[in-house]
């Protein structure tokens, strides 16, 4: 998914489409179903590893498209609409887990299916036990992997979407992943062990 | 706290979110080197994961979603129209306040009197010093113009509070 990684962020949006000004323009609908077509499912993917619930993931996703389309946008570049559309989402998560543990769901039992794993495939408890070690990590820290591994984002646009300095986002990396690591050797996970 | 990373480790992380294979020097390196090798498998770990297919789970209908962001854009239209008919609100409250304000100070005296000639006699009479203005009127004429303000800005803010729509 790295062919993903969008080279412009989502403030280069915004100062573009400020140049813009009258060019800048809502989506329409047949754009919007492209845009949704392509992008929602990885999208979800991240919200949902994010929320550990398919429920918030559903209803991030749907806030993120919202929003996206309340703003006029400068640019019809697919990469440059995927930074924009995960920076938004990456806020949103960040407003659900602010407004606090009230207003949030639980994070949903790890099923076979929930893992994506199919049942009684012999990996199932693999996968289940994969993405409840990703759970145990915070959720800053899994945007963080997911951004910059996943999504292949830049340390910049990591740093827009987190609202932390650029310079900050290597070093917060850094020990996100010497966590997971740590959590990986902890469940018995080395590299030997690892298929 | 530093943060020192390895010279190596750029490379072998992009390696690592690739899938690609390692130079020689980069795995003899990697052999070596426990701090690149765990932050190498953190990155094989989670690619891994986003590799997992995802639980097959039907996605909000697009439909539903565009239905929704036009909603929302015509609410916030809307209540962008009605902003500076909000503020105006607030400026009518707070003029409202200084006017009544400014008319008690002006007008104390004659109000005073006012209501001290209204006072009955016998309850005037009780008083300590009768030529003097009653303490009981002035509490009287406080709360009675208070009361009418309050009324009278009441009624407003509710009249032009209403939605234009």
């Amino acid at each position: 998914m790295m062919e993903h990684a969008a080279t412009l962020d989502v403030e280069d949006v915004g100062a573009q489409q400020a140049e813009a000004g009258a060019r800048a323009e809502l989506l329409g609908e047949s754009e919007f179903q492209d845009l949704y077509r392509l992008h929602a499912r990885p999208l979800w993917a991240y919200l949902y590893r994010l929320t550990g619930n398919t429920a918030d993931a559903d209803d991030l996703l749907q806030e993120s498209f919202c929003r996206m389309l309340g703003a006029p946008l400068a640019t019809r570049d697919d990469g440059q609409l995927r930074a924009y559309l995960f920076r938004v989402a990456t806020n949103a998560a960040t407003d659900l887990w602010r407004r606090g543990g009230r207003s949030r769901r639980r994070e949903e039992p790890l099923t076979d299916e929930s893992a994506g794993a199919a049942p009684g495939r012999e990996d199932a408890a693999l996968k289940q036990d994969m993405a409840r070690t990703f759970r145990d990590l915070k959720p800053q820290e899994r945007m963080l992997l997911w951004l910059a591994h996943v999504e292949g984002s830049e340390h910049r646009e990591i740093a827009a979407a987190l609202g932390l300095k650029a310079a900050s986002v290597p070093v917060m990396l850094f020990r996100a992943r010497r966590k997971l690591a740590g959590l990986l050797r902890k469940k018995g996970y080395g590299p030997g062990e690892r298929p | 706290m530093t943060h020192r990373v390895c010279s190596e480790e750029p490379d072998i992380l992009v390696a690592a979110a690739s899938g690609r294979a390692l130079s020689a020097s980069l795995a003899a390196h990697l052999a070596s080197c426990p701090s690149c090798r765990e932050q190498a498998e953190a990155v094989t770990f989670v690619r891994g994961l986003a590799e997992t297919p995802d639980a097959p789970h039907q996605l909000p209908d697009p439909a539903v979603i565009w239905w929704k962001a036009q909603l929302l854009r015509r609410w916030q239209a809307e209540r962008a129209a009605s902003a500076p008919i909000e503020r105006m609100r607030w400026i009518e409250l707070a003029a409202g306040l200084a006017s009544l304000a400014v008319f008690l100070v002006w007008q104390w005296r004659g109000l005073v009197n006012l209501v001290a000639r209204a006072i009955p006699a016998s309850v005037a009479a009780a008083s300590a010093a009768p030529q003097a203005v009653s303490p009981m009127a002035l509490v009287l004429v406080a709360c009675g113009t208070a009361s009418v303000g309050a009324m009278v800005l009441a009624a407003l803010h509710k009249r032009l509070g209403r939605a234009p729509y």
